[in-house]
């Protein structure tokens, strides 16, 4: 079995290809020497002792309503999803 | 041109009209507008609103510079209780649980949202004609596009429908919708703003920012915005903007990308222009540095590959089974593909198939790791560059806008007209889009964190000009 999945897979998106604009953009990429820098950058990682706190914060009662207000499909107040056990 | 906000803030407390007066012809005359730039009106929010600042100075209560002033909302961004639709058929009848930071400071100031405005679907494009609530005509030419991302935003605020409009801004979707609308658009650094509540494109260079009919409304509704933010951590905090302070011509030197003019693809007469401006600066005693642009070959191509892997990723969470619209099919797996399908746009899969693509093995390090790379490249010349001008000067586009219709058809052209604003965004560097020098305006670039300087000198250029 191949180990690299299709386009397809990887986007979920049916019919999902190559485009001809964008291998060009990613030709120019390809094509550029490697720059001699450091690519990890990380300009905005937050320092250790200016971490949020970890805490849950309970979402207001509107929120809650609006959330299920959004559900593709809803029965007696739960999110119907569509089968995840699969053969 | 003098501050809108002052001008109506007056007009209110003098009791020259009232607040629901104000906003009902604001959205009156959006309803009736033939742009293409409204997704949904917030007419019953906004004139309970009104209603309220009208009491106010009913009772003899002071009110605020921003109580009462209406302003636009990019359609890329959550209101509690409204339509969030990133102009996608996905998100068409999405209504947003919570409201983004940006957003929920303004109407804390009391500023009134009146619309949430057309744009590219999910910031995907430079034309806004990526939506599905139709391309975003120009507010000088109908014929022409609106620019885009946040098309319609500039265009509400170029037509006096919004007094300023709040975009946001990836690679240019604030200043060159601003330059093609002939106002003021403002990226600012990186993290000066948060953008809890926006929907994430590409989460390393997304900004929010503001796009108003002058430098003054620029300044005081970010003075709202900013700031340090509990749900983003990557804002910082910041001391409030002052541009009143003139500058003077001795202490500036001005720099400006030799590459970027001597590209084939500028339009003849923005080159005229823009090297216009650069020889009344120097009149005017400035110092004046031309620059290379050492990336100039790969820039495009290093911002796409690393906003369609951010897109690709920030997108995958988009698949029907807790919000948006759902395709059903027999398996789950044939349900994701269909509602990915059907709900984002061609433009749309373009992007998060390439980022797929970049990300993938195989090709993650011969693409993607080396964007990396070319990036830090990027903002280690700008931070050079930077110790020896004070401020970068660009043209905002290539050419003029496109007619309606042309962009969508070669989408490689369309990346291409990126290429004076998405390197500022790799360096995550504040840049003012102002609507002179240029038909299409002038891009003014200082260092990370020198936003006020931006705008001081925004003020400087026009006094020279």
């Amino acid at each position: 079995m191949s180990k690299e999945m299709s386009l397809e897979d990887l986007s979920s998106i049916k019919g999902a290809t190559h485009s001809k604009a964008v291998e060009e953009l990613f030709n120019a990429i390809k094509n550029a020497p490697l720059p001699a820098v450091n690519n990890d950058f990380n300009n905005n990682a937050v320092a250790l002792e200016d971490l949020r706190p970890d805490e849950v914060h309970n979402s207001s009662e509107l929120e809650k309503k609006l959330i299920k207000q959004n559900f593709p499909k809803e029965k007696n107040g739960y999110l119907v999803v569509s089968k995840v056990i699969e053969n | 041109m003098a501050s809108e906000i002052i001008k109506i803030h007056e007009k209110l407390v003098n009791k020259e009209i009232s607040c629901t007066q104000l906003v009902q012809e604001k959205l009156d005359a959006l309803a009736k507008n033939q742009y293409n730039s409204v997704n949904f009106l917030l007419s019953d929010l906004a004139l309970e609103k009104a209603k309220q600042v009208d009491a106010k100075i009913a009772e003899g209560e002071k009110i605020g510079l921003l109580e009462g002033i209406p302003f636009g909302v990019k359609d890329v961004f959550l209101l509690q209780g409204q339509h969030a639709s990133a102009s996608s058929n996905f998100l068409k009848n999405y209504i947003s649980p919570y409201t983004a930071t940006a957003i929920q400071k303004l109407i804390d100031a009391g500023a009134i949202p009146l619309v949430k405005e057309n744009a590219d679907s999910f910031g995907h494009g430079s034309t806004s004609e990526n939506t599905i609530f139709g391309a975003v005509k120009n507010a000088h030419n109908e014929e022409l596009v609106g620019g885009g991302s946040s098309g319609g935003s500039a265009v509400n605020v170029a037509k006096g429908y919004t007094v300023f409009s709040i975009g946001g801004d990836t690679g240019g979707s604030i200043r060159q919708p601003a330059g093609f609308n002939k106002v003021y658009g403002l990226k600012p650094t990186y993290g000066r703003v948060s953008r809890y509540g926006l929907m994430a494109y590409t989460s390393s260079t997304d900004c929010v920012g503001p796009i108003a009919s002058s430098i003054e409304d620029i300044e005081l509704v970010m003075n709202v915005i900013s700031g340090k933010d509990y749900h983003d951590q990557t804002t910082y905090a910041s001391e409030a903007l002052d541009s009143s302070k003139a500058l003077d011509a001795k202490n500036i030197t001005v720099g400006y990308y030799s590459d970027f003019i001597e590209n084939k693809g500028l339009d003849a007469n923005i080159k005229k222009d823009f090297l216009s401006v650069i020889e009344k600066l120097k009149a005017k005693g400035v110092n004046v540095k031309p620059l290379p642009f050492k990336n100039a070959d790969t820039l495009v191509s290093t911002y796409y590959a690393l906003a369609m892997a951010e897109t690709a990723s920030n997108l995958a969470r988009l698949d029907g089974s807790m919000y948006g619209e759902r395709a059903n099919a027999d398996s789950l797996k044939e349900s994701y593909a269909l509602t990915r399908s059907e709900g984002f746009t061609e433009e749309s899969k373009r992007r998060i198939v390439g980022g797929n693509q970049v990300l993938s093995q195989g090709h993650a390090d011969e693409i993607y790791l080396k964007a990396r790379a070319l990036r830090a490249q990027i903002m280690d010349h700008f931070n050079k560059d930077f110790k020896e001008v004070s401020v970068i000067l660009s043209p905002v586009s290539p050419a003029n806008p496109p007619k309606i219709g042309n962009s969508l058809k070669d989408p490689l052209a369309m990346y291409l007209s990126d290429i004076y604003t998405i390197g500022f965004s790799l360096g995550e560097l504040p840049t003012l889009t102002a609507p002179v020098g240029t038909s299409t305006g002038i891009q003014i670039t200082t260092a990370k964190k020198q936003d006020e300087l931006t705008l001081k000198f925004a003020k400087f250029l026009i006094a020279a000009l």
